[in-house]
């Protein structure tokens, strides 16, 4: 017969082995936390693929944004490709309430474009530098990627893979309603 | 008669100007080397300490992948404008957090996470010798004890019977 130590250190030991197990077992391995969220977004500085049009972070005061980091090599990013235009067309678009702004990161100009045209975007699109510097400062693990930036400037939730109809649904009416309750 | 000055053969100074020449490559080459070798290690002491973002288990400093290379790079920009390696390092954890580190830091639950394996090892080796010395003195007191003293009369009458039996049978 074990002793009391013994037996509550065999139990402590059994509680600990299981306590690890179910917080691997429950945890999505998917959400990595940002140091970014509930800080405000980091600079950046785009030109629009097509147009040219030169756009910062100071030009998206007040306005709520969605930035996505895609790639045109990138599969899982074809998933998101048409849900983030409809979108930019529910929200952006024609309201101007909301921006949708897609960086192409270790990507061509051809080939950004190519993409871009196959699935419709119509958005404002732009490139990452050669080396990178946006998608570093966002702290990026890969394609896709998005971050919902709120009307104060703040991230608001960062998305690491595809981004689904009900996550966008959910963020931007969200960040629509914030908003509107601070005008 | 004037004699004529004929400019020495190129013989004469080709040989001098190049072993001049060579003579300064060499002295400046270490310099140069030195430099960038310098640089170097910097930058893979520090990208052996970050985590490639795209892999498994691999540091930022072994892996081709493209946004390790992309953070070689970078660092390699940061050390070359003088900033020092915790000021990089710092850098790297404010945009990816604790995570992209490969060794925990040493304070707050980090500290557990290196404390932890060494005091598990040493309260599993003192638990172990803490065993086994009781084991042998339990085995000498066994030796050196009076087993007969405590035995009964009756257990002791048994044992009796039973090596007479065993001798006999011998």
């Amino acid at each position: 017969m074990l002793r009391s130590w013994q037996f509550w250190t065999v139990m402590a030991a059994i509680g600990a082995l299981t306590g690890l197990f179910a917080f691997a077992f429950t945890t999505d391995p998917k959400i990595v936390p940002s140091p970014l969220v509930g800080r405000p977004a980091l600079a950046f500085a785009l030109t629009e693929l097509n147009s040219g049009e030169r756009l910062g972070l100071a030009d998206l005061k007040g306005t709520p944004f969605l930035l996505n980091f895609w790639a045109s090599w990138c599969v899982a990013c074809r998933d998101e490709a048409r849900l983030l235009e409809a979108a930019h067309r529910r929200w952006g678009a024609s309201a101007e309430r909301f921006r949708v702004i897609g960086i192409a990161v270790q990507d061509t100009p051809d080939a950004a474009r190519k993409f871009a045209r196959r699935f419709g975007k119509t958005y404002f699109l732009a490139l990452d530098t050669a080396e990178g510097d946006i998608s570093l400062n966002y702290g990026l693990y890969g394609v896709p990627e998005s971050f919902f930036v709120g009307a104060d400037g703040v991230v608001r939730h960062k998305q690491i893979g595809a981004l689904t109809a009900e996550v966008i649904e959910n963020q931007v009416t969200g960040m629509l309603d914030t908003a509107k309750a601070t005008q | 008669m004037n004699a004529i000055r004929r400019p020495p053969p190129p013989s004469h100074w080709i040989l001098p100007w190049l072993a001049l020449s060579f003579y300064l490559g060499l002295a400046g080459a270490p310099v140069m080397a030195l430099g960038e070798r310098e640089l170097e290690e910097k930058v893979q002491a520090i990208t052996v300490q970050l985590r490639c973002p795209t892999c498994q288990g691999i540091s930022v400093k072994d892996s081709a992948a493209a946004f390790s290379r992309q953070i070689r790079d970078k660092v390699r920009r940061m050390v070359r404008e003088g900033q020092s390696e915790q000021a990089i390092l710092a850098f790297f954890v404010s945009r990816y957090g604790e995570w992209i580190l490969r060794a925990p830091k040493k304070e707050g639950l980090g500290l557990v996470l290196w404390v932890l394996p060494g005091a598990a090892m040493v309260f599993a080796g003192g638990l172990i010798g803490y065993k086994l010395l009781r084991g042998s003195r339990g085995a000498r007191d066994a030796t050196q004890g009076e087993p007969a003293a405590q035995l009964t009369a009756e257990q002791r009458a048994r044992i009796d019977r039973d090596l007479r039996r065993f001798e006999e049978q011998i």
